[in-house]
């Protein structure tokens, strides 16, 4: 009787808590089925074929959007400067920030041509996890990845990512600081709102080409 | 009597020599020896290359502290910083080992968050950023390709 009403505490007490070291693994699992999915996408030969650009970049974001947590690695970009921003502003900011991260990573990543990705460990602490993969090149060189994420219900998201140790939330928010310090926070979102425009127009020539 | 004179004299001079002395390697040694002021921080590097014991901490280029020790824990080097007592570190600071121009000394780089928590003392930065090896960079990158 004692014992029962032991586990059951024990049992409250781990979904109260959310998630913990006792589901260690969660974090990598959740990821490698992400990037699996990123994967088989990018194999996909009917995506692949001339014209459907668009749909497998949207494909991608899809999964993307699942597995990132776009509005928070915002936030720490933007750093103390978030704190002055008003909702209609964060909000607008985020889907700029979604939209710089696309152009310049999702564009990238349709350049895969069979890369393999290993995941090599993982830490957990109460409140995130450091899941560590190695991206074998096809020559061989292995990249160090490192995906921190938090967990968001029983999700985890992806907040930032480190190649060969270089973060991406500290790289954005050494550039926005400079930005919003030198000038203001309303030239860096004319600068993104452009840069997304211009983006926008390169596209439509390449598809109609 | 007059001699009692030179004596005091001499030994004055000899007293201010010794204190002068002293002051000298307090200064250089950075010792501060009139208790640590400021507040611990902690800080989980996967690798240090270079950094060492009193090496700065800045935000924006400016010190705010120094490191205090270094030491292995679970294979991973476990930094003690000494942050001036003030200045709050928020929760999603990230804490950057930077090199002083291309081959210069190694120091703390920290990059203010934005988040409401602020880092109580003893706490953890637990955003960091190893510095990056070159050597191992330009190897994997020229020889890399087979």
């Amino acid at each position: 009787m004692f014992a029962h009403a032991l586990a059951l505490v024990t049992a409250l007490l781990l979904v109260g808590h959310g998630p913990d070291r006792a589901w260690a693994g969660a974090p990598t699992d959740q990821l490698k089925a992400q990037i699996d999915r990123t994967v088989k996408i990018l194999e996909d030969p009917e995506l692949k074929k001339p014209g459907r650009q668009r749909d497998r970049r949207t494909a991608v974001r899809q999964v993307a959007n699942e597995i990132f947590d776009f509005s928070e690695t915002a936030k720490r970009s933007l750093a103390r400067h978030w704190a002055a921003r008003s909702q209609a502003e964060r909000e607008e900011f985020v889907q700029l920030f979604g939209d710089l991260l696309e152009r310049s990573y999702i564009s990238k990543i349709e350049l895969y041509g069979g890369e393999k990705i290993k995941f090599v460990g993982e830490t957990t602490e109460p409140d995130g996890a450091i899941v560590r993969t190695r991206l074998v090149t096809r020559q061989d060189t292995e990249i160090p990845i490192d995906y921190r994420m938090h967990a968001r219900g029983d999700k985890w998201l992806v907040y930032d990512v480190l190649i060969e140790g270089v973060s991406l939330i500290s790289n954005y928010r050494t550039q926005f600081n400079k930005i919003i310090t030198t000038s203001s926070y309303q030239e860096l979102v004319k600068k993104m709102k452009s840069k997304q425009e211009e983006f926008i127009q390169e596209e439509k020539r390449t598809s109609q080409r | 009597m007059d001699r009692t004179r030179v004596n005091i004299a001499v030994g004055i001079f000899v007293i201010l020599g010794v204190v002068a002395l002293g002051y000298l390697s307090v200064q250089l040694g950075q010792v501060s020896f009139l208790g640590s002021r400021g507040y611990a921080v902690t800080v989980d590097f996967p690798s240090v290359g270079g950094l060492k014991a009193g090496s700065a901490v800045e935000i924006a280029g400016v010190e705010i502290g120094r490191v205090e020790s270094i030491g292995l824990a679970d294979y991973q080097a476990r930094v003690t910083l000494r942050v001036r007592s003030g200045i709050k570190l928020q929760e999603d600071a990230i804490a950057s080992i930077k090199t002083k121009g291309l081959i210069g000394e190694k120091y703390i780089r920290i990059s203010p968050g934005g988040s409401d928590k602020i880092i109580q003392p003893n706490g953890r930065i637990r955003e960091v950023e190893a510095p990056v090896d070159f050597e191992e960079l330009l190897s994997k990158y020229i020889f890399g390709k087979v």
